[in-house]
This record gives structure tokens, C-alpha cells and sequence, in this order.
């Protein structure tokens, strides 16, 4: 009994530990966002500012940072809405009709196996040619490549598991294809649409590759406005660190509420 | 209802990449005003057999992927591991372990940049206390790599304990029962049972973590832009400066063709080892 104890113990300090390491630098956002100018340049370093200097909030707002919460939302937001609204429709048919479900496990692979700048490359001369270099609807074309796929995927695993009998049932009562489809299949899959939904978003909203490439003066994503101010000549270590704290939140968001599906969302449906 | 989906991938993927194709064959480059011609293997055999930067930076990448994979691995099986045991409360740890994983790799940069500072850095500051003068980490060239490969570990090693908790956890209780009661324990039930269990179901997450290790971009623009030096410059980010920094379009295309070829062939061998594990 003692024994066990003791194990238990162990291995709740190491956990503890675990946490330390994981949490530490999150910790240090968060602390930086609040320190004066000064408190960046001591020895040893300032770990909890005294006092907390708010300001660098709505500086970091002013210096380009609502601009590229603002860019970011809408990107995210209109890839995210793309994928669901053109990917329920195709996971249902491949769920229920197996249209080309062969193909479309090794397309999504591939996709995902793409070093991004392979597909960059190309992208980046095609949209100089046609104009969408630093436009908005570049890069939600960009995301969408990546997020229509995993959105087809991980729905198409949620319609599988709905049972068939209501849908069978409300065919012999003369449903058409469509309507058994929007009025009974897509709520069902309210769960797999909510999690693809934020999934998709955060791919987006995180995404730098693409995003420092396609931008430009018109549109600047959250990431590129922190690697921009990072690279620059007079570094604002505060300002910054507001904006990267501003800058996890929806990943935040997903982690607290999405927990029973972070496996399947991550690994592509691979593991449930 | 496929339709549109398929349009849309099919446009902005295999329309790109022919095209890009194409272009790795040629001489096009943004900056030269010479006339774009047809150089056929020219661009690829340049960069096998004449290019040490582009081969030092292969070599580099495919280390950074095995030690990563391997590193990764080993932690996440140890976080899983400790995760396994504890029922209660596993989901107030969850989450805030995962919390790395989920986040934007530009802010994991920018924390690096915070933490790795070599004056005012909270590192050196702990290393300090325990006595040891902690290195220039993103200045020297010895350690440059390192921090970014520090940093990749931390944002990544919670996923792939998740992976494996899920593997671990569904694993069938009457074959460990089964296997305890016929003697087996420690390393044997290791080996034989867990192994061959938690592999095919953990290898995917595997496989997409060597994936993203290869292509590693993020980290090594926001924390060390390649440097000191080219020494931690990896095949992607070699690929940019090629394409975006030096305007050789057409000698980055073939870079990226090669990566794609690597990519490919790892996948495919590393899933065919899986399978014949996990069929044992």
C-alpha cells in the first residue's frame, strides 16, 4: 500500500515537472506583455514585472497589431467557412455513396506531405500573373487547399458513424437526396462540423508559411506582424509579447473545449 | 456534390505543381534579364553533385528529422506513460499540456527568441544559478540548431503524447491480462506485446511529426534566419531564400522536387516498416 503511495507520488511530481517545462514559456509571454521598457534589460531578468505595464496592450493594438487580428479573423474566418460549407456536402457523398474514396485518402495525404514551399513557388508566380499577391482572397484560397481536405476527412469519419436507419427511413417517407442530407444527416453531424470548424480556423489563423509570402502592405496576418516587428531594428519586446499572447487565444479556446477530439483533429482522423 | 471541392484542390495543386515542374527545367530566374530556355536535368544534377551548400542543408535537415522523431517519441511514450496511470484528474492535465501543440509556431519562435537571449534570458539566468555559463544559444553556430530543435521538441512532444496515450489506451486489457499471466513483464511485455499493439496506431502521428520535422520553416526564420553562418540553415528554408531571396525560381523548383521525392519515399518505407511491426 505504502509502496504504491509512493509511486503514485513520483509520478505526480513528475507531472508537476511536465506542466513546469510546458507552461514556462507561456508564463513568459504573459509576464512580458506586462514588464516597463527597462525590465527587459536586467540581470538577472525581471520574472514578475512590479508593476504591471498595461499600456503595451493598446500600443501593440495601435502599431499594426488590430490590423493583423483583423486580417487574420477574416482569413481564417472565410477558409474555415469555405471548407465546411463546400466539404459537409462532399464527405457526405463519399460517406454514404463511396465516390472516389480511394483517391481521396492519398490526395489528402499528399497534400499533407507537401512541403509547403513546393506548392508555394508556383502559386506565388500564377497569383503575381492574376493579381492576388497581398489580397485576402489569395491566402483563404491558399488555406482552403489544406483545410478543404482535412474538413472532407474528419466529417466524413463523423457521418460513418451516424447510424442509417433514420436516413433510410425518411427516404421511404420520399426524401430527396439533398433534403435527407441538410435536414437530418448535417445535424447530426453538428459535433463534426463544430470541431472541423475550429480546427480549420486555427490551421489559418496559425499558419506562417503561406501568410508571410502572399502578404504584403494590403494584408498583414497576426504572424507576420509579430516576425515583421521581431526582425526590426528597435526590438519591442513588450508589444510583442502582447500580441503573441493575443495571438493563441483561439488555440486556447481549443484546447480547454475541444480536448475529446484534439487526437482526431490533429493526426487527421488516423486516430480517434 | 463533389464536384466543387475537387475543382478547387485540383486547381491550386496538380495545376502548381506541373507548372512548377516544368520551371525546375529551365533557367528562369526573376532577377537575370537572360531569355528563359529549356535546360533539361541541368538544375538537378547541379544540385546533387555540385551544390555543398544544398547537400550540407540535406544532411542537416534528414538529422534534425531522425533525432527529432526519435527525441519526440521517447517524451511523448514518457508523458503518455505517466498520464496512463493517473484516472482522475487526467483531464485537468490534458489540457494544459497540450497547449504547445496548439499554438502558433511563430509565437514558439518568439518565446525562443525571449528565452534563448544569452544576457537577459531566463535560461541562462537558471543556468547561471546551477553554476554554468550557458552558451550564445541562437549566436553560436554550435547552438543554433540546437534552440531551434529545442524549441520544435517543446511544441511538439505533447502532441505525440496524446497519440500515444491513445494508442496506449486502446490497447485490449484481456491480452495485457493474458500476457501477465503467462509470465511476461517488464522489456518482454514491452517488446512483444505493447509494441506491436501501440505502433500502427501511434505510427501515423509519427509519420506526420517526420513530416513536419523535414519541413521545418517557422522556427528557423523567427529564431535564427538560418544563421550564424548557414548553420542551421535546413532544406526548406534554403528552398525560400532560393526562390524568394535570391530569385532562381527554376533552381528552387528543382530543390523542392527532390524534397518532395524524399518526402515520399520515407513516408512510404517508414508505413511499410509500420505494417510489418504491427503484423508480427
Amino acid at each position: 500500500m505504502s509502496k504504491r503511495l509512493v509511486i503514485n507520488l513520483l509520478k505526480w511530481l513528475a507531472i508537476f515537472a511536465v506542466l513546469i517545462v510546458l507552461l514556462f514559456p507561456i508564463f513568459w509571454i504573459i509576464a512580458s506583455s506586462l514588464k516597463a521598457r527597462g525590465e527587459f534589460f536586467t540581470r538577472p531578468p525581471v520574472w514578475v514585472p512590479a508593476n504591471p505595464e498595461w499600456l503595451n496592450y493598446p500600443d501593440s493594438l495601435r502599431r499594426g497589431g488590430m490590423k493583423g487580428l483583423i486580417d487574420s479573423f477574416t482569413i481564417a474566418f472565410f477558409s474555415m467557412a469555405i471548407s465546411v460549407v463546400l466539404g459537409a456536402p462532399a464527405a457526405y457523398a463519399i460517406a454514404r455513396f463511396q465516390v472516389g474514396k480511394k483517391n481521396l485518402a492519398f490526395w489528402i495525404l499528399s497534400i499533407r506531405m507537401f512541403p509547403p514551399i513546393a506548392t508555394i513557388l508556383p502559386l506565388f508566380v500564377i497569383f503575381r500573373f492574376v493579381g492576388l499577391v497581398d489580397s485576402y482572397a489569395g491566402l483563404v484560397l491558399c488555406y482552403t487547399v489544406f483545410n478543404l481536405p482535412f474538413a472532407i476527412w474528419i466529417l466524413k469519419g463523423f457521418i460513418e458513424e451516424l447510424p442509417r436507419e433514420i436516413e433510410e427511413a425518411a427516404k421511404v417517407d420520399g426524401a430527396t437526396r439533398f433534403q435527407i442530407f441538410r435536414n437530418i444527416a448535417l445535424p447530426l453531424t453538428a459535433p463534426g462540423l463544430v470541431v472541423v470548424a475550429l480546427f480549420t480556423f486555427i490551421f489559418a489563423w496559425n499558419d506562417f508559411a503561406y501568410a508571410v509570402i502572399f502578404s504584403g502592405s494590403n494584408v498583414t496576418p497576426l504572424p507576420v506582424v509579430i516576425a515583421q516587428f521581431a526582425g526590426g531594428h528597435e526590438i519591442l519586446w513588450g508589444q510583442i509579447s502582447a500580441i503573441a499572447l493575443m495571438a493563441i487565444l483561439p488555440a486556447l479556446v481549443l484546447a480547454t473545449f475541444l480536448q475529446k477530439y484534439l487526437t482526431r483533429g490533429l493526426t487527421m482522423g488516423a486516430v480517434k | 456534390m463533389v464536384g466543387p471541392a475537387v475543382a478547387v484542390l485540383f486547381l491550386m495543386t496538380i495545376g502548381p505543381l506541373l507548372f512548377s515542374l516544368v520551371v525546375s527545367f529551365t533557367n528562369l530566374q526573376f532577377s537575370a534579364p537572360q531569355p528563359m530556355r529549356w535546360v533539361g536535368l541541368d538544375n538537378y544534377l547541379t544540385l546533387l553533385f555540385n551544390d555543398s551548400r544544398f547537400l550540407t542543408a540535406l544532411g542537416r535537415t534528414l538529422g534534425f528529422v531522425l533525432a527529432g522523431v526519435a527525441v519526440q517519441t521517447l517524451f511523448g511514450y514518457f508523458i503518455a506513460w505517466l498520464l496512463l496511470h493517473v484516472n482522475r484528474f487526467r483531464a485537468f492535465v490534458l489540457g494544459p499540456i497540450l497547449i504547445p501543440s496548439v499554438i502558433s509556431s511563430v509565437v514558439a519562435g518568439w518565446q525562443g527568441r525571449m528565452i534563448f537571449n544569452a544576457s537577459y534570458g531566463p535560461l541562462n539566468d537558471v543556468l547561471a544559478h546551477l553554476g554554468i555559463k550557458g552558451p550564445a544559444w541562437l549566436a553560436w553556430p554550435q547552438t543554433a540548431l540546437l534552440s531551434v530543435f529545442i524549441t520544435d521538441t517543446w511544441q511538439w512532444t505533447p502532441f505525440l503524447a496524446l497519440v500515444i496515450l491513445a494508442a496506449l489506451q486502446s490497447q485490449p486489457q484481456e491480452l495485457l491480462e493474458a500476457a501477465r499471466l503467462d509470465g511476461a513483464h517488464g522489456w518482454s511485455m514491452f517488446r512483444r506485446i505493447t509494441l506491436p499493439l501501440v505502433l500502427p496506431v501511434a505510427g501515423v502521428g509519427i509519420l506526420l511529426r517526420g513530416v513536419d520535422l523535414f519541413k521545418t520553416f517557422d522556427l528557423v526564420y523567427i529564431l535564427t534566419q538560418g544563421g550564424p553562418g548557414n548553420s542551421s540553415e535546413t532544406l526548406t528554408f534554403l528552398t525560400y531564400l532560393q526562390g524568394f531571396k535570391f530569385f532562381n525560381p527554376s533552381y528552387a523548383s528543382a530543390m523542392s522536387f527532390i524534397q518532395l521525392l524524399l518526402v515520399t519515399i520515407m513516408a512510404k518505407g517508414y508505413l511499410g516498416l509500420v505494417n510489418r511491426k504491427g503484423a508480427q
